[in-house]
């Protein structure tokens, strides 16, 4: 490993008592900025009785109250229109505005500076040097390009390490496949269901996608790049070496998979502070090997600042180092799931992350499947939809799945199988997990 | 954690093209050109003293 391995050789293998002394120092800048620009974070902090005069240690960190994403739901709509009070600068500087997906709900707004949006592209240079992308790449980049901030970053990061990048916009699929065929792009950014969707698309077009010229994919949106068997379905149809990586809207490009590959993300911990909360208790997890959800600090984003963000995803410190040097922590197995979805059925803790793992791991189903929880009497059940591939016989799975199914969950499923290509197909974000236990479902 | 020779050397001339941004900046408010551009550019400047000058800052680099 080199100095060239690094996007900053300096940050990523800055010893661990000084990168904790970065954080504090940065969070307290952050705290501090908030704290006299940001009506919202000031109201927040004097109802919990603190100022930033009172985070002394890291230790005090955790006594600044968490922001919900309902709590900027609250105060979006209202002056300045339409981020509400959060907002630290003068609305003439935003120079961009951004939504989240409302996978969840209402979409959340997201003003972001010039600087803002260089510290974006910043964030996504660690990521993409880290995986390998050189000048030498042809980065094709299949999305809509639209309000939801997905590879925006991506792609200036892209341009500024040099690449030459392809922007893949209002193409369809097929459009994209040829295009990708015709340019022998190098290197591509999607999602995991889109990855393996357009893997799907081009072998219905007679083309190998294992034989074009894609070497590399960065995948986000979604887990399936941090579930091994999903990893292996798209490295095995694209003949190219996966890496995960996870950002969001609100938070900003917090974590990526290194070249060597580590069955785990590294945080990007120059950037952003990352605690794990015990989900019942509430407890800061230290140690590695417990799972908890992520709060989440990202130290030098300002128009909007994200401080001590509840992210909902559900993640654990790895006890492993990786091999390539950075200091930089490890999650382990990358974002696991949503505490939003992880649920309980039958009295067992169901992450539909594992469900995928099993599904994608066994040869003769296909890459889709649909997952329904829902209640029989008094009695939780959970129906799985999986697909067939062609030519092969429910009887040659099915006891094999189920077995996989409990084993890996410890819950028994009614399965369903259907034909190939039955079931929905998505291009972005799939929704493939349904709690119809819930009222809003 | 990876030497850099003159870690303090490359954030003296950060420091320096920075101050010669906000000079521009603000010599240039009937200069849209030069405005824009160089509130521009000292965004891009920021990115290094994120990756360079807090390190220095906050008393992290190896003496």
């Amino acid at each position: 490993m080199n100095h060239n391995e690094y996007w900053n050789p300096v940050l990523e293998t800055m010893p661990r008592e000084k990168l904790k002394i970065l954080q504090f120092k940065k969070f307290k800048r952050i705290l501090n900025w908030a704290y006299s620009h940001s009506k919202f974070h000031r109201a927040l902090y004097d109802t919990a009785g603190l100022t930033p005069d009172d985070i002394c240690s890291f230790d005090d960190i955790k006594k600044i109250p968490k922001v919900e994403k309902s709590m900027m739901r609250g105060i979006q709509n209202k002056d300045p229109f339409p981020y509400g009070d959060a907002l630290c600068v003068p609305l003439e500087e935003v120079s961009i505005f951004r939504q989240t997906s409302g996978t969840t709900g209402q979409p959340v707004y997201q003003p972001d500076t010039w600087q803002d949006w260089e510290w974006w592209s910043e964030c996504w240079s660690f990521i993409l040097w880290a995986q390998g992308y050189r000048t030498k790449d042809r980065v094709f980049i299949p999305f809509g390009y639209n309000i939801f901030v997905a590879f925006w970053a991506g792609h200036y990061a892209a341009e500024k390490l040099g690449c030459e990048v392809v922007p893949g916009g209002v193409l369809d699929t097929q459009a994209r496949i040829l295009k990708i065929k015709e340019l022998n792009a190098t290197a591509m950014m999607a999602t995991p269901t889109y990855i393996l969707r357009m893997a799907d698309v081009a072998n219905s077009m007679g083309i190998d996608p294992s034989l074009l010229s894609i070497n590399k994919i960065t995948c986000a949106g979604e887990p399936g790049a941090g579930i091994p068997s999903t990893k292996k379905r798209m490295e095995d149809a694209w003949g190219a070496k996966v890496y995960d990586h996870s950002g969001a809207t609100e938070i900003g490009a917090w974590s990526y998979e290194c070249s060597n590959q580590p069955h785990g993300m590294h945080v990007n911990e120059a950037m952003f502070l990352v605690e794990i909360e015990d989900i019942h208790t509430g407890e800061i997890i230290e140690e590695p090997g417990r799972k908890g959800k992520m709060i989440i600090t990202a130290l030098d984003r300002m128009a909007q600042p994200c401080i001590r963000f509840d992210s909902k995803d559900v993640i654990e410190w790895d006890s492993e180092s990786c091999s390539c040097g950075r200091s930089f922590r490890l999650i382990k197995g990358g974002v696991i799931g949503r505490s939003d979805d992880i649920t309980k059925v039958k009295g067992v803790l169901l992450s539909p992350g594992a469900i995928e793992e099993v599904v994608r791991s066994i040869d003769g189903l296909g890459d889709e499947f649909e997952i329904i929880v829902d209640k029989q009497g008094d009695v939780d059940r959970i129906k799985l939809k999986v697909e067939l591939l062609p030519e092969v016989t429910r009887l040659s799975i099915e006891s094999r799945l189920k077995d996989q199914l409990r084993l890996k969950t410890n819950l028994g499923y009614q399965i369903e199988f259907y034909d190939y290509g039955s079931l929905p197909r998505y291009e972005v974000k799939a929704k493939r997990f349904k709690d119809l236990r819930k009222k809003n479902f | 954690m990876k030497n850099f020779s003159n870690l303090k050397g490359v954030n003296e001339k950060i420091l320096k093209v920075k101050q010669l941004l906000v000079e521009l900046e603000a010599e240039a408010k009937q200069f849209p050109a030069l405005e824009k551009n160089s509130k521009r550019a000292l965004a891009s400047i920021k990115m290094l003293e994120l990756n360079i000058s807090d390190i220095l800052a906050f008393d992290l680099a190896d003496s």
